[in-house]
């Protein structure tokens, strides 16, 4: 799926990977990582990879596999490597920059693998979590969104 | 997300039910700020319905314990009822040591 750079599209985002999670009987404990992973990336995303101009997009993919589920998150937005060292903002006093900084401390953590790449002026994250053998269908699924990260 | 408060001879009891992310934090602060400016000083939160946890409720949670400790006369803020989703972030963001975490509420009102 694909969502204007707006924090109140983030809520729909989760709800729609909930429904995507329990279609596919997602264990709960993964579905809630990737919860919490979703809402700590897509809001630092679009609270600061689109200052001072509008109409960014970010798009949205999970797809599922025999032994992990991927969700692929592309945003048009400026260049931002989640996995680099996050430099602290220095306007916040320094108990909110510590909490500001754990939002991706969680994302990597409570994932099994997180990648970014910098691929046609857009930042391509890819959260993974492996899955336990037999959770799911061998058969490949693609979910909501587009096929070409590209598309818009 | 629905936020329902009790209050039971000195304590009150906010049950969180849903999800605690960016979305809903600011809902939550509002409830959790007004008991506390009500001048309530103990506070329990119950999360045994609470799906999962994002950094923006433990910044709520965190900015809730400090004001409790920082009023007058002192307070203090308890938790129970954390699904294994929710210890792990709390784990992972070291708030299982910063704010005391019980298994059941009557743990969690024990000697409160």
């Amino acid at each position: 799926m694909t969502i204007g750079a707006d924090l109140g599209e983030v809520a729909g985002v989760n709800a729609a990977f909930s429904g995507f999670a329990d279609a596919h009987g997602l264990p709960a404990s993964i579905r809630r990582s990737v919860n919490v992973a979703l809402d700590e990336l897509l809001t630092n995303t679009i609270s600061y990879g689109f200052a001072g101009r509008g109409g960014g997009q970010v798009t949205i993919e999970a797809e599922l596999g025999a032994d992990r589920l991927s969700v692929t998150v592309t945003d048009d937005g400026r260049p931002f490597d989640p996995l680099g060292v996050a430099s602290p903002d220095t306007a916040l006093p320094v108990e909110q920059r510590k909490i500001g900084g754990l939002g991706l401390h969680l994302v990597r953590r409570l994932m099994d693998d997180v990648s970014y790449e910098r691929r046609a002026d857009r930042n391509v994250v890819v959260l993974a979590k492996r899955l336990a053998s037999g959770k799911t269908g061998s058969r490949q699924r693609k979910a909501h969104g587009h096929h070409h990260p590209n598309a818009e | 997300m629905d936020i329902t408060t009790r209050t039971q001879n000195n304590v009150t009891l906010v049950a969180l039910a849903g999800s605690l992310d960016s979305n809903t934090a600011p809902d939550a602060q509002q409830a959790l700020e007004g008991v506390v400016a009500g001048g309530v000083r103990k506070v329990v939160v119950d999360f045994t319905a609470l799906d999962y946890i994002s950094s923006a409720g433990l910044r709520v949670l965190l900015g809730t314990a400090k004001r409790l400790r920082e009023a007058p006369g002192g307070g203090a803020l308890r938790l129970f009822g954390l699904n294994q989703s929710i210890r792990e972030v709390f784990e992972i963001s070291g708030f299982a040591t910063i704010l005391a975490v019980y298994g059941t509420e009557a743990e969690a009102l024990k000697g409160l």
